[in-house]
């Protein structure tokens, strides 16, 4: 007995047989070898299936048994090869599509981050680059589980690392250790100097050797606090110093200058409402698109334009990231129109940027002692000039000229 | 022997009672016709000469020395080749026609 698939691709033949031996028919073609099959049959009709190749050898046994056979049906393989024939370019391009596709796969089209929130994609980005891992590389190139390895020893806080494929696309999977130790940095040596003039209204030190106090006048560049700690001998003189990171919360009084400009002319953006609409692909680093078509008629050159471009990758079955990229290029026509503003609008816009200047000093901790400005009107627009005495924290580090 | 296997006895041949007695497959050694019946739709018959008549209600199978009528509704011979055939259909009886 043979099953329907060997039927199919050996093809067959229903027939219709009428006569009256046709038992002895049938017997006569199992003698010969014929296999017959699904031999039906209701009322006088009796139909059965035989190999097309089978069919020939049938003639014969179908004289000498009186049997009249007529062909009803052809299945199988054999009866579609003119088919594929006829559309041999179709399938070609199938079979060529198909092997493009699995050459396509072997390679990495995308690399995806899982996990990382204290070492940011550009680390590992650098990192997987230092590894020879990049777009287009080979899957077969990249070893995962030495790569793991170098990952978990490049990054001390790694504590779990997996890299796998899913399609074309390289997962890189990490557990950060959450528990880190704080970090002890070593001893450099640090003043803190001002680092601009003014009267220091306070001065609390953490480390260090205070150099000024409340009421002084400094200038940029002065020590504020030594990081040197001097050691005196039993004559109170100086034999060395105990060097320390100076650390100290001080406070300056000082005048911050302000100004701003409003020109009376701006420019606003009319679009004509002349919109480029074309689509484009990009594939193995070649770009195509309709936009050089649309320039050779003519179309529109007298206005610059707005470009925006949407760009998709081409995937297949969620995972399967190919070098393909398409989407739409959209350019919005426009041209520029300068419009003026009037004194109202240049006061307001001036006095606005003011307010957010003032909210982002005390923001940062700044307090307004005064407040000096004016706005003054000039040929291209106004102008706002002023000087603010503020308290704000002061002092940056700067290495010690002392030594142990 | 006792009187149950002496009736048995009585009625078969030479060969019968050597493949019988030696526990030998008695289609091999008197060519008898294998019928194997799966549930009530499906025979199986091996080892016969051909069909003598086939109808939708009834299949006449020559074996060696015997004939075989396979009975039933809407019978269709599955496959029919030199070894074996395969009837199947509503079968409602197998019976044996002994040739004298």
């Amino acid at each position: 007995m043979q099953n329907n698939y060997m039927r199919y691709i050996k093809g067959c033949l229903i027939i219709r047989l009428g006569g009256d031996y046709l038992e002895r028919f049938f017997n006569i073609c199992r003698q010969h070898d014929i296999y017959l099959w699904n031999i039906r049959r209701v009322d006088e009709v009796c139909t059965c299936e035989v190999y097309a190749a089978d069919f020939r050898r049938l003639v014969p046994f179908l004289k000498k048994t009186g049997t009249r056979a007529k062909i009803i049906k052809k299945t199988g393989l054999p009866f579609y090869l003119p088919f594929f024939k006829k559309r041999i370019i179709f399938f070609a391009g199938v079979i060529a599509c198909l092997a493009m596709l699995n050459h396509a796969t072997g390679y990495v089209w995308a690399i995806e981050y899982v996990g990382n929130l204290q070492i940011s994609d550009d680390e590992l980005t650098d990192f997987l680059k230092q590894e020879d891992i990049r777009y287009g590389v080979k899957k077969s190139d990249i070893n995962c589980d030495e790569k793991e390895k170098r990952l978990r020893e490049r990054f001390a806080n790694v504590t779990w690392t997996s890299i796998y494929f899913e399609g074309t696309k390289l997962y890189v999977e990490i557990k950060e250790n959450e528990k880190t130790e704080p970090v002890v940095t070593a001893v450099r040596g640090t003043d803190i100097v001002a680092d601009e003039s003014g009267v220091i209204t306070s001065i609390v030190t953490r480390n260090g050797v205070p150099m000024v106090k409340a009421g002084d006048s400094v200038e940029p560049g002065d020590v504020l606090v030594s990081g040197g700690v001097p050691i005196y001998n039993e004559e109170q003189e100086v034999t060395g110093y105990h060097i320390y990171d100076a650390d100290a919360d001080i406070s300056i009084r000082t005048l911050l200058e302000y100004s701003a400009i409003q020109k009376k002319a701006y420019p606003v953006i009319y679009y004509t409402g002349n919109d480029i609409c074309v689509g484009f692909l990009e594939a193995f680093g070649r770009h195509i698109d309709a936009m050089p078509v649309y320039d050779w008629f003519g179309g529109g050159k007298n206005f610059p334009y707005e470009v925006v471009t949407e760009k998709k990758q081409l995937i297949l079955l969620d995972n399967i990231y190919l070098p393909i990229y398409y989407g739409k290029i959209s350019k919005k026509e426009y041209y520029i129109r300068y419009m003026t503003y009037t004194d109202k609008e240049m006061e307001t816009l001036l006095s606005d940027g003011f307010e957010k200047f003032i909210s982002g000093l005390e923001e940062k901790g700044v307090q307004i002692v005064e407040k000096n400005v004016k706005i003054e009107k000039n040929s291209d627009g106004m102008e706002i000039i002023g000087a603010l005495l503020v308290i704000k924290p002061t002092g940056e580090a700067s290495s010690t000229n002392l030594h142990n | 022997m006792n009187r149950r296997s002496m009736l048995k006895y009585d009625y078969m041949n030479a060969g019968e009672r050597f493949a019988d007695a030696f526990s030998l497959p008695k289609d091999m050694v008197v060519n008898a016709t294998l019928i194997h019946m799966i549930g009530k739709s499906d025979v199986f018959v091996e080892n016969f000469k051909g069909i003598i008549s086939y109808t939708c209600h009834e299949v006449l199978i020559k074996g060696y020395g015997v004939k075989f009528c396979v009975c039933g509704e809407g019978l269709l011979i599955e496959h029919y080749c030199n070894d074996d055939m395969k009837i199947s259909g509503q079968i409602s009886e197998v019976r044996v026609i002994r040739e004298t």
